[in-house]
């Protein structure tokens, strides 16, 4: 009988043994999580202050297109260079860059076709810049939009 | 855990998410987006892009890059279907052996599966390196109508890129699943999918096991892009009307005009009115010419409403054809960029009478979905701990009966928040605990859960007996508030059981009555402030005449009296503008009183 009994006490006390354990594991991983979740969550934010970075850099290109704009229709504008001076600081300041590529074979990562003319290489080749383009930390802001020359295939049909 | 892969493979983009800690969540590619265009080609040095570097080509390799294969997977080349978008596509297709379809590209022939793993080969290098982990396993999903023979194709596609695909499921199912709709047993959903280039409608039965297809709808070749074009067509229609020039020729003008008209289209969802400017849009012998043009959500609505009435007569027919009636339907599910707009959501809300599920960002809640039946299947989403969330906020009654919150409801628990409290009067001793729960900010409009006092605290000038209040919730949802003095450690506390569990009705009741009490609860809260801050204002006041109005010349005492006359006057009505005014000019008042003192007692320098 009392042996009995003592097998039961040794046995509820392994069952809260393992549950003890149990609950422990599970709270070391919750609190580990926990700390992942935070080192992760901080990488996160930093990168979507980049994409936001990003983002503002994109919209004010536009404002910047209708400058470069207006500085070609109507060229001198007293004061354009200067103005012209603190754009460049500011993209600088941004680490944005413009993407360089006249002359060039086209790089569809960098580059957007907005049209073809006929030409005479294999490879097709930029001839025109019709929007600038940037990039910014490695990431492509805006592609530039080109015109470019290639020889033209004749449909096979 | 190897992770599964939840991939919406779409006509126009693609999009792919993931269950991490129980949570599914969007993986970006690797230029930083969280959608991929489902574009593939072979450029003429014979590289393969894939994607946005895909798109950007296509107008210099247009024979080569092959996009929207999704229309051409799996089916037979016969197909009616296919014989129409034959004529529509730029690159070349034809009968391959076995009667199905076989696509050129870069010279070679492909099957349209061996384009669809192209897409889905990118998606997967990204999430791995995203995720730092090989993946090998996907769920992919497809629209509801899909038959057989698309479904394998889907699921060869997914092979060939190297993913074991564990299910092709449903996109409307996905969607359901994103929001939970597998739960709700018994019940018809209705899913309203309104994407780039296609429309769907399916309707649902959530059964024991499954969510079962019982009715599909809808029209291959209406999307978003054809509101895009709809706008191009008008703002030409209106620079010419105004210019006389026709831009539909002039391709530079034409790639800016569609930009901005995709631009103001999302900007319209927001916001009633926009404009569309582009400047130096072309010139003529008289100079420059500008694009201005006022675009209005009413005109937009103009603009596209056949469109959207023909949405509405689908899912109509697609309710006739299931034989259900509107009313049958319990759930309405949004999905795709498109039904952004609220015309459309108005149109939605309007034909059921409720409002339609579209809390998750309708270009992924596909993939989302997706990520779900992932969860699933690895059993992910049992092992999750359920931790309960506060429903309703949680505070105390500070001065003038504000109710100053502790814990912020949907805050999940267990959890504790501590804050430092004081007394309103001098020589207050003790202080009364209010315990509130609900959205309001007044207290009385709030419900109360308990109340104690603290007393003992030595008697002192206002404000600056601490008293630190701590609010702990525990797994169990069993509040415990105590009050501390922080000068003689007296301690009082209170146990309130059961300030989770309350019934759901009563929850959406007061969240429901603080929405609509929303303005005049501010107005309240911002007279009390004001008061409060008249009070303190007088209060300091009094403070300096008794200590130090001797030194201060009879005239400001004056002008100071007149105006504490006026603010208490003020004070005792409802303006509080007025309050705001009088308070101002008294603070005013004070200074000169200030001044004065400094002038007699010039502050030591800082040593």
């Amino acid at each position: 009988m009392e042996e009995e009994n003592a097998e039961k006490i040794k046995k509820e006390r392994d069952e809260c043994k393992k549950l003890a354990e149990d609950y422990l594991a599970g709270w070391k991983r919750e609190r580990a999580d926990f700390i992942n979740f935070k080192r992760d969550e901080s990488e996160r934010i930093q990168k979507s202050v980049k994409l936001s970075e990003k983002e503002i850099v994109k919209n004010f290109l536009l404002i910047l297109d209708s400058l470069y704009l207006l500085e070609k229709h109507s060229k001198n504008i007293e004061g354009f260079s200067n103005v012209n001076k603190q754009i460049s600081a500011f993209l600088d300041s941004m680490k944005v860059k413009e993407i360089d590529c006249l002359n060039k074979e086209f790089d569809p990562n960098l580059h957007e076709a907005v049209e073809v003319i006929e030409g005479k290489e294999e490879i097709p080749i930029v001839v025109e810049i019709v929007q600038k383009g940037y990039i910014m930390d490695n990431m492509v802001v805006r592609p530039v939009k080109v015109k470019i020359a290639n020889k033209i295939d004749k449909p096979s049909k | 855990m190897a992770k599964i892969l939840g991939i919406d493979l779409g006509t126009t983009f693609s999009a792919m998410a993931v269950m991490e800690g129980g949570e599914p969540k969007i993986i970006e590619n690797r230029e930083g987006s969280r959608t991929t265009p489902s574009v593939a080609a072979i450029t003429k040095t014979g590289e393969r892009l894939v994607g946005i570097p895909a798109r950007r080509q296509q107008i210099t390799n247009s024979q080569n890059t092959v996009y929207a294969v999704k229309r051409l997977i799996g089916r037979r080349y016969s197909d009616i279907e296919v014989q129409k978008d034959k004529k529509l596509l730029p690159y070349e297709i034809k009968e391959a052996s076995d009667g199905g379809i076989e696509i050129k590209m870069g010279g070679k022939w492909y099957k349209p599966a061996e384009i669809s793993a192209m897409v889905l080969q990118k998606l997967k290098a990204d999430a791995e390196e995203k995720l730092g982990e090989e993946i090998t396993e996907a769920i992919i999903t497809c629209p509801a109508y899909f038959d057989d023979s698309q479904r394998k194709a889907t699921k060869v596609a997914g092979e060939i890129a190297g993913l074991k695909v564990e299910r092709v499921i449903n996109e409307p199912t996905a969607a359901a699943l994103a929001y939970g709709l597998n739960n709700k047993k018994g019940q018809q959903i209705l899913v309203y999918d309104f994407g780039g280039g296609t429309f769907d409608v399916s309707i649902l039965d959530v059964t024991e096991e499954t969510l079962k297809v019982i009715g599909t709808g809808g029209d291959t070749h209406l999307g978003g892009e054809d509101f895009d074009q709809r706008i191009m067509e008008w703002v030409i229609s209106e620079f010419k009307k105004d210019q006389g020039i026709d831009l539909s020729n002039d391709h530079l003008a034409l790639q800016r005009i569609k930009e901005a008209a995709e631009k103001a289209k999302i900007e319209l969802s927001g916001s009633l009115e926009t404009e569309i400017n582009l400047p130096f849009i072309t010139s003529d012998s008289s100079g420059p010419k500008h694009l201005l043009i006022k675009f209005t959500r009413a005109k937009l609505e103009d603009l596209v409403s056949n469109y959207i009435q023909r949405s509405i007569e689908l899912v109509k027919q697609t309710l006739r054809e299931a034989k259900m009636d509107i009313k049958g339907i319990e759930e309405v599910v949004l999905v795709g960029g498109q039904t952004r707009m609220p015309r459309i959501q108005e149109e939605i809300k309007k034909l059921f009478g409720k409002e339609p599920n579209k809390s998750i960002n309708p270009d992924e809640v596909v993939a989302v979905g997706a990520a779900i039946q992932g969860g699933i299947l690895k059993g992910e989403m049992k092992e999750v701990l359920l931790l309960d969330v506060t429903p309703l906020s949680l505070g105390i009654e500070t001065y003038g009966g504000v109710n100053t919150v502790l814990i912020q409801k949907n805050t999940t628990v267990p959890t504790a928040k501590t804050q430092i409290f004081s007394t309103a009067s001098d020589s207050q001793t003790s202080v009364e605990i209010h315990v509130l729960q609900g959205e309001r900010p007044m207290a009385n409009d709030n419900k109360t859960l308990g109340r104690f006092i603290l007393d003992g605290i030595p008697p002192a000038p206002r404000g600056l007996p601490q008293v630190e209040v701590t609010f702990d919730i525990d797994a169990n949802g069993i509040l415990n508030v105590s009050a501390k003095d922080k000068a003689t450690g007296k301690t009082q506390s209170i146990k309130i059981e059961g300030s989770i569990g309350m019934a759901d009705e009563e929850i959406e009741r007061l969240k429901k009555e603080a929405e609509v009490h929303a303005s005049e609860d501010k107005k309240k809260k911002e007279l009390i402030e004001a008061r409060n801050l008249a009070d303190n204002l007088i209060y300091t006041w009094e403070k300096t005449e008794k200590e130090s109005g001797s030194k201060i010349s009879e005239g400001v005492k004056k002008e100071i009296q007149d105006k504490i006359v006026e603010l208490k006057k003020a004070k005792d009505s409802e303006n509080t503008e007025e309050i705001k005014q009088k308070t101002n000019e008294l603070s005013q008042a004070m200074q000169k009183a200030g001044a004065e003192l400094y002038k007699q007692n010039p502050p030591e320098p800082n040593k």
